[in-house]
């Protein structure tokens, strides 16, 4: 795959195949309200939009040598050039999934220091905690690459962060988005060329809501709903073990249960948690009552497996209240 | 109750003395509790007179031509509707291609894998390998062997593991019945390769001559186990030094009937351990705990599981520090009150939650729960 710079196209170009990215407009083009004139200048002589956008694209292959992105770095450049020019305030871009270092980060931000200065496109760790440390709503675009992670709830933190009327740019070598997020691609207009695609997508409410509802803060929020909901229920099945009442087996496999689907969802969330001993304090309760079973069941001295029933319940409800309630 | 058919398959052929081993102890533990069958697959490596000691269990040959691991798998993929709940022996990458295999042909199959390991050997296992990844991912249960590790798996892993510590089967140890408080004498007693460098033998010996020196009553220290000729060059060099203390000092050499060495757990009231690592609790703990030694140890990853927390044990600080473990040594044999008083407090605590029995049995409500969730409600 190559870019083929001219004075008058840009075009994507793979054998046989050509994909036009930007033509210079024979008039003047009054969408662009930056500083530099688009292709002309009056008075003076100096570099136009124009060229610099065509030295940028030609940069492309040397930044990004073997990239199988080059295709989608150039298809998001043309997407971008538009937003760029549209108004003559600093842009502010968040970019994720390649490394921080990736070449055509360098180039992208080259044209938009050359448009506006101030303007700065934020490269952002390979980490999906990078979105939850960036103010919702303040971003004009999203760079965002699908195969670094895919997960549903990452994309969407990244989507909240774009500006209403901002520019989503979903990128992936695959040709696929996860079916969890099916109502972005039926949104979105979707450009491929080779095994390129960009999905582009303009934020509105619609967007925020989907995103909002998929988030890894909804996610959390669902999370902590069905662990009090957990927590409720161990208490009194605690509180009915230790009682002395008879018992069926069935109350033991039942809690059980129920803590092992809380140690379950307490690892799914494990990076949000402020304590980070709270999984292993569940199997620690879990050990507790197995252990209280066990002792039932074979007629054992119960004297200390029911302490250490005691003390690991005080201690695992006293540490989910501090960290849900 | 749930019944299941269950097959041991380690790592690399198995020896006879592995037989009496946690590998397959344990699991025949299960059995005894919870299975209908118990196969252990295995390339031969001579005699098993040991597993006169396992009844019902089978002894399965593997061919000898070819690998182990290869023949395992090939006997699991002919036999796998006779495998319900298959054992696996440590995290070890021989296990990749056998665990995907189980999991292909018995989807409704259940792994345990009992770890087998410590943290600095948990560390270095090779997580960012997809192989591996899901070689775990594809085990059911998994346990490991202290709580330490246990918390440190659960920061690094991010998955339940459970916490099985290496037990005691005491149908093997008929012995510890009748062991009484009143036969014992002042005796500190370690077990082990005296003088590799893992068992740490040379702190323990000038620790007992820092002790020595404190004691109104004279304590025998017994060292039993095999002696690399680097210890006993020590040794001779500090019975040079001490002459006074020579004799006080026992090296009866790697004793093998087992009758022999239960007799010196019968006698001492103190264990001690000064290793530098251990893989979990070893076994001469368990054994003397169950004889009721009170154990002194050095900070291994099991040290407070041993001693519930310093309760019915000591802990001495790192793992070099001669001071501390004499002051621990020294403060232990100066107390008969506590020494007669943790006899039985270590029996307790060691029947409660050592117990191969009860452990098997909390595994067994684990399958269970397993094997439910594998039902459509």
């Amino acid at each position: 795959m190559k870019i083929n710079v001219t004075d008058a196209r840009i075009a994507l170009e793979e054998g046989e195949e050509i994909f036009p990215l930007l033509e210079k407009p024979k008039l003047p083009d009054y969408s662009n309200v930056t500083a530099r004139p688009h292709f002309s200048y009056y008075y003076t002589k100096e570099e136009t939009v124009w060229e610099r956008l065509c030295f940028c694209m030609e940069k492309l292959p040397a930044l990004c040598p073997d990239d199988p992105y080059l295709g989608c770095y150039a298809l998001m450049f043309s997407q971008l050039y538009p937003l760029l020019l549209s108004t003559n305030q600093a842009k502010n871009i968040i970019a994720y999934g390649p490394p921080t270092d990736c070449g055509a980060y360098r180039a992208f931000q080259d044209f938009m220091t050359f448009l506006q200065e101030g303007s700065s496109l934020t490269a952002l760790a390979q980490s999906p905690f990078s979105f939850t440390a960036l103010t919702k709503n303040f971003c004009h675009a999203l760079l965002y690459r699908l195969d670094t992670c895919p997960a549903p709830a990452a994309v969407c933190d990244a989507v909240e962060r774009v500006k209403t009327g901002g520019l989503i740019l979903l990128y992936t070598v695959h040709n696929t988005l996860p079916a969890e997020l099916g109502f972005l691609s039926e949104k979105a207009k979707k450009n491929c060329f080779g095994s390129c695609t960009v999905y582009t997508l303009i934020m509105d409410e619609s967007l925020f809501a989907f995103a909002l509802a998929n988030s890894s803060e909804a996610f959390i929020l669902s999370r902590a709903e069905e662990l009090e909901r957990r927590t409720n229920d161990l208490q009194g099945l605690i509180q009915a073990i230790l009682s002395d009442a008879a018992l069926s087996e069935d109350t033991y496999f039942v809690t059980t249960l129920i803590l092992q689907q809380t140690e379950e969802i307490l690892l799914s969330i494990y990076d949000y948690l402020e304590n980070a001993a709270l999984p292993i304090l569940t199997n620690a309760l879990k050990e507790a009552v197995l252990n209280y079973f066990v002792g039932i069941r074979s007629h054992f001295d119960l004297t200390t497996y029911r302490e250490r029933l005691v003390q690991s319940s005080k201690h695992f409800f006293s540490s989910m209240e501090e960290e849900f309630l | 109750m749930n019944k299941y058919r269950m097959c041991i398959i380690p790592p690399y052929p198995l020896e006879n003395v592995q037989l009496l081993k946690d590998r397959v102890i344990f699991p025949y533990a299960c059995f005894c509790l919870f299975g209908t069958s118990l196969q252990i697959v295995t390339q031969s490596t001579g005699d098993y007179p040991y597993l006169s000691y396992l009844d019902g269990a089978d002894l399965i040959s593997l061919p000898q031509q070819g690998s182990h691991m290869e023949n395992a798998i090939r006997y699991l993929s002919e036999h796998k509707e006779e495998i319900d709940l298959l054992f696996l022996f440590g995290a070890r990458g021989e296990y990749i291609d056998l665990a995907l295999t189980y999991k292909s042909l018995r989807p409704d199959g259940i792994i345990y894998l009992k770890l087998d390991t410590n943290i600095d050997w948990a560390n270095a296992l090779p997580l960012y390998h997809k192989p591996f990844a899901d070689f775990l991912q594809s085990c059911d249960i998994i346990s490991c062997e202290t709580r330490r590790l246990q918390s440190f798996l659960y920061k690094k892993w991010r998955r339940p593991v459970e916490y099985i510590p290496n037990g005691v089967y005491y149908p093997l140890y008929p012995e510890a019945a009748g062991v009484r408080f009143e036969d014992k004498e002042n005796i500190i007693l370690t077990v082990g390769r005296i003088g590799t460098f893992q068992k740490n033998s040379l702190l323990l010996l000038y620790a007992f001559a820092l002790t020595f020196v404190e004691l109104k009553e004279p304590w025998e220290l017994v060292m039993v186990g095999s002696v690399t000729p680097e210890f006993q060059a020590d040794y001779d060099d500090f019975c040079k030094r001490f002459p006074l203390l020579a004799p006080h000092i026992h090296l009866p050499g790697n004793i093998t009937d087992k009758k022999v060495l239960y007799q010196y757990y019968k006698r001492a009231k103190i264990f001690a351990l000064s290793s530098r690592a251990e893989g979990g609790s070893p076994n001469v703990f368990s054994e003397a705990a169950i004889f009721g030694c009170t154990v002194v140890t050095t900070e291994v990853d099991a040290a407070p599981d041993m001693t519930d927390n310093g309760r019915v044990g000591r802990i001495s600080v790192g793992t070099e520090d001669f001071d501390a473990f004499a002051k621990e040594l020294t403060a232990l044999c100066q107390n008969p009150v506590y020494l007669a008083h943790n006899f039985e407090a270590m029996r307790t605590y060691i029947k409660e939650f050592f117990d191969y029995e009860r452990l098997a049995d909390r595994l067994r409500i684990l399958v269970d729960l397993q094997m439910q969730k594998r039902r459509p409600s």
